[in-house]
């Protein structure tokens, strides 16, 4: 039977490519893995490897280069030995596994209902899940190809009902899932130098007076605040199709409680002092871990920062707050050999990791503030004690 | 019977009266057939009353009359009133037949006549048959078989004729040889012209009778009957006549045979012939015409008002003992005829001795012996040497030689044989020894034998019993290795038992000599020597009540026979892989118990039907449809069957192996029905 050849999805979003060029002729034998012609998606062009493998047949109303294609477009046949090519037009074929069915106007919705997948039960199934009062359809069968069987309704019925998942874990299930679903998200790693830090934190709590010492959460969200204004896109959020800005800095801040993670937003971090933002966010931990924080509280975060250093965690893959466009994860700082000089001494990392949301910010602007963080906290000084 | 060539006044003017009754009454439906008051076909005696009245005048009700499907004339010379027969081919209640049978199924047992036949040959066989009982039960019948020349090509008559001679049985072979089978002229179908004197080639008296001559006929008929219930013997008689009319009413006449020749014969009418010859009678002769034109008159009147059969009644006495409309499947009636005490039933097989499978039916056919008279066994090495397969070893010692009677082989001749032996009261016991060659008999079992009673409307039992071995292992090959019952079961009127252990065969065995239907036993060769536990004294089991070899709750397995064990040992293995396997034997095919079926596939959910023979139209069709539609909703899985592969059984081992359900399929395949 012929395969088809089809054009592929490139990336997320692309609905249309260019054809560049056939790498094969018609006629020639194609294995799995060969590449087979050129398409060009919304980036650049990339060679397509054949995944069957067959006789190429390339149908004389195949696109020609540098025709425009639609993905599933059909382009051509790898056709067993001896078979005979198919003979409809070309025009009329579209492969329904590359094509993503688009709704895009309510005017154009299809007319046939998309057809719902019908679970098969056995007659003894059906019967039982009437005894039971057991709806069989939304019971999932272990029998043949799924086939709900006697056993399956029983044990629906006999299942306990889980509890609800709390409002807390409800919520973090929404928006984590529209963090993962909703976003274009990269993550950044990096290890940067810790010492200077190190050394500032604890020079600042032996000579703090009765105040209290900033954690290295603290200190460096209130770099991350200083900061944003480096760099706008990272303190903004994508909606309807473009970025928006914000102005204010407000700094979202990751904590565990026993209900789950919340994170409350110190609001206009930039213009809090450190020990302000200390003091702020230690209350602000007290009252998350209670569960006495205010709605208002853990509303209007423009970038979060969460921090799993104490964990032992280096690296990881924070999922950004939606609608915010970007979040910081802090890693530990761990005591290692470091290059100094010629020398390999004993040194302090952190580790950091940056998730930012592409459409909203490219890669190398968000790399570059990156960059622009671990200079701070390799010399934290600098800022630190000009904002005291 | 004195004076036989010189018949008295008295004897002619009966002789007369009957040939007149027989041509005014075939007159007359002719009429009504043209009338359409017949439904069926019609064929007419007319030409020939001579060979049946002559033949009939010596006979008494105790006589059975085997006839053919010209055998309105023998039913009337038999002693059948007109009214019965009319009423018969009106399709009325009043019919001799009860409406089942028509012109060619005229049953009047009462008075002897045994039935006439669609199937040209039969009735000499079962002629033989009743012979054999005559000469069984000493009751001085001699029975007599008419028969067109159409049969005397046929192998029934090369085999009954052969039986009746080397038995010396007290049989009347009568042929009427009218010159033509259906249209087929006998000059043509056959290589000797002559009937009588194929006798010799039997080592039997034979004569060629001129067929319209009705005192020659009545003279060399009596003293063959008289030889007969002597323990002389059989005598062939072929009476050379002519039908006048067409083979069937309706039918057109002159394609095969020219006006003229009819005319000739119609001079030479049997009737007029005996006017004749005696003009000082001819007064009586005519009140004999108008007596009879009375009573024909009377007859058509009475057919014609008689109520037509309830259709509710149908399906009544397929099986003996059915008053209703009864199925195939539904459990029997308890035997009425046998006139035995009933054995007990289903005593535990608990603490009771190891006995094989074939010494168990040994015990049971021995005990039945013993306690009816009536039975007898036929087969080919039966007698003295106690049978292939030591089914009746040592009762040719206690029995004698009639009642364990040694066959030529001739499978059909001697199944024809114990259908007309049940007909008229004894029990026969056919020991195929291998049952593929009862497919031989094929055409006496399913058109006679199963046909019996429900064509009688009950008034003959056919208690008959058909054994043998078979099933597919060692190498047997594919004349040796047939079970069969799918096909028999297919067929109304049989009963088919089909056991798997000795306790079962002796009780199967033993209701199956007691029950008035023809009985298949079906014995599986590889089970023959299997021991297991079964009481001494004699008990029965009656069919249609399946057995829980097994019980569990995972699946159902139905099996038969040898696939019982096979089935049992592939649920010891599943045993140790946590399934349990519940094994349903239903013992008899037909009747099947599928209410067990049911009850076991309402616990499980599953079944599996292992099933030996070939799969199209099998007994796992049949269970399966009856599941699906009954059972439906008690299924958690598909119905699987497991049938022996569709081709006929091959000889070396490796090939055997391939075709039978094994062991390992049968696990595979509940391993598998467990996944669905």
């Amino acid at each position: 039977m012929a395969h088809a050849i089809s054009i592929p999805r490139l990336g997320w979003s692309m609905e249309e490519g260019t054809f560049r060029e056939w790498l094969k002729a018609s006629g020639d034998k194609v294995s799995p893995g060969e590449m087979l012609y050129v398409l060009e998606g919304d980036k650049a062009a990339q060679e397509i490897e054949s995944i069957d493998a067959g006789i190429l047949w390339i149908p004389p109303d195949a696109p020609q280069p540098n025709d425009a294609v639609q993905v599933g477009q059909v382009i051509g046949f790898l056709l067993a030995i001896g078979e005979t090519p198919p003979n409809e037009p070309l025009a009329a074929k579209r492969s329904s596994s590359n094509a993503i069915e688009t709704n895009k106007s309510p005017a154009a919705a299809p007319v046939v209902q998309q057809k719902k997948h019908q679970p098969v039960a056995t007659p003894r199934a059906r019967r039982r899940a009437g005894e039971l009062g057991v709806d069989w359809t939304a019971v999932s069968g272990t029998g043949r190809h799924g086939r709900i069987r006697e056993r399956d309704v029983v044990a629906a019925a006999s299942a306990k009902p889980e509890p609800p998942a709390s409002r807390i874990r409800q919520a973090i299930a929404q928006r984590m899932l529209a963090g993962a679903q909703q976003t274009a998200p990269v993550t950044l790693f990096t290890k940067t130098n810790a010492s200077e830090l190190v050394r500032w934190r604890n020079h600042a709590r032996e000579n703090t007076q009765g105040a209290v010492v900033p954690g290295y959460t603290e200190i460096i969200v209130k770099l991350v605040a200083a900061l944003l204004p480096e760099c706008p896109p990272l303190n903004a959020c994508w909606q309807e199709d473009q970025v928006h800005l914000h102005e204010a800095i407000h700094i979202a801040v990751a904590v565990d409680t026993d209900h789950g993670l919340l994170a409350p937003v110190l609001a206009h971090a930039d213009r809090l002092s450190l020990q302000e933002l200390t003091v702020q966010f230690r209350l602000l931990i007290e009252r998350a871990r209670a569960g006495t924080l205010s709605q208002k509280e853990l509303q209007g975060g423009t970038f979060t920062v969460t921090n799993l250093g104490a964990f032992g965690i280096d690296f990881f893959t924070p999922i950004i707050n939606v609608p915010q466009a970007a979040i910081l994860g802090i890693g530990r700082i761990v005591r290692e050999p470091v290059v100094r000089g010629e020398a390999i001494v004993v040194g302090e990392t952190i580790g950091l990791s940056l998730t930012f949301d592409h459409r909203a910010i490219d890669g190398a602007p968000a790399a570059r503030w990156l960059q622009r963080l671990c200079q701070a906290i390799g010399r934290p000084g600098e800022m630190l004690d000009r904002m005291r | 019977m004195t004076n036989l060539g010189h018949p008295t006044d008295e004897q002619i003017l009966g002789l007369y009266r009957t040939m007149q009754i027989i041509r005014q009454t075939e007159e007359e439906l002719a009429r009504c057939h043209q009338r359409g008051l017949i439904h069926g076909a019609c064929h007419t005696y007319v030409g020939e009353e001579a060979i049946a009245t002559a033949v009939c005048a010596h006979l008494t009700e105790r006589d059975p009359v085997f006839s053919t499907h010209r055998g309105h004339g023998h039913a009337l010379a038999k002693g059948m009133p007109p009214r019965d027969l009319m009423a018969e081919l009106f399709g009325r209640q009043a019919g001799c037949s009860r409406g089942r049978g028509g012109s060619m199924h005229l049953f009047a047992p009462e008075i002897g006549m045994m039935g006439t036949s669609g199937i040209v040959g039969p009735c000499i066989l079962q002629a033989c048959g009743g012979g054999y009982s005559s000469k069984l039960l000493k009751n001085g019948a001699v029975a007599v078989a008419f028969f067109g020349d159409g049969a005397v090509n046929n192998g029934a008559f090369h085999e009954g004729l052969n039986m009746a001679s080397i038995w010396k049985l007290p049989v009347l072979f009568v042929c009427e040889n009218n010159q033509f089978a259906t249209e087929v002229p006998f000059a043509y179908a056959s290589g000797n012209p002559s009937v009588g004197n194929r006798g010799a080639a039997y080592g039997i008296p034979g004569f060629e009778l001129d067929g319209n001559d009705v005192v020659e006929i009545h003279r060399v008929a009596g003293e063959a009957i008289e030889r007969a219930r002597a323990g002389g013997g059989p005598t062939l008689i072929e009476c050379k006549t002519y039908r006048t009319r067409a083979h069937a009413e309706g039918m057109g006449d002159f394609t095969y045979r020219t006006r003229e020749d009819v005319a000739a014969w119609r001079d030479r009418c049997p009737i007029r012939r005996v006017a004749v010859q005696r003009p000082a009678l001819q007064k009586q002769f005519e009140r004999i015409d108008a007596e009879v034109a009375d009573m024909v008159r009377q007859a058509r009147d009475f057919a014609e008002s008689s109520p037509i059969p309830d259709p509710a009644s149908a399906r009544a006495h397929v099986y003996a003992g059915e008053g209703r409309g009864t199925r195939g499947e539904e459990r029997e009636a308890e035997p009425a005829g046998s006139g035995l005490s009933p054995l007990a039933s289903h005593p535990s097989p608990l603490a009771s001795r190891e006995v094989s499978f074939v010494a168990a039916t040994l015990e049971a056919l021995d005990h039945a012996m013993s306690a009816n008279p009536g039975i007898f066994v036929m087969g080919e090495g039966i007698g003295v040497r106690g049978g292939n397969f030591r089914t009746t070893l040592g009762l040719f010692a206690k029995y004698g030689p009639e009642r364990l009677c040694d066959t030529p082989i001739c499978e059909r001749g001697f199944v024809g044989l114990a259908c007309g032996a049940a007909m008229t009261g004894t029990r026969p016991v056919i020991d195929f020894m291998f049952i593929d060659f009862i497919n031989d008999s094929f055409g006496e079992i399913i058109n006679q034998i199963a046909k019996m009673q429900y064509m009688s409307s009950g008034r003959l039992k056919m208690p008959l019993l058909l054994r043998g071995c078979g099933g597919i292992g060692h190498s047997a090959a594919t004349h040796h290795s047939g079970l069969y019952y799918s096909i028999y079961a297919h067929i109304p009127g049989l009963r088919v038992v089909v056991p798997s252990t000795p306790y079962d065969a002796k009780g199967l065995l033993a209701h199956a000599l007691r029950s008035d239907d023809p009985v298949l036993f079906l014995e599986h060769r590889e089970l023959m020597s299997v021991k297991g536990a079964a009481p001494e004294g004699p008990y029965e089991i009656p069919f249609g009540q399946a057995r829980i070899a097994r019980a569990g709750k995972d699946a159902t397995v139905v099996a038969l026979s040898l696939m019982v064990q096979h089935a049992e040992r592939a649920a010891e293995k599943l045993a140790s892989e946590g399934l349990s396997i519940e094994i349903i034997d239903p013992r008899t095919v037909s009747p099947l118990d599928v209410d067990a079926i049911l009850q076991s596939v309402a616990k499980t959910g599953r079944l599996l039907i292992v099933d030996e023979a070939f799969g199209p139209c099998s007994l796992a069709s049949e269970i399966a449809a009856q599941v699906a539609d009954r059972g439906f909703d008690d299924l958690d899985a598909p119905i699987k069957r497991l049938n022996g592969a569709f081709a006929p059984t091959p000889y070396a081992p490796s090939l055997e192996k391939a075709v039978v359900p094994g062991i390992e399929e049968i696990t595979s395949a509940l391993r598998e029905l467990v996944k669905e």
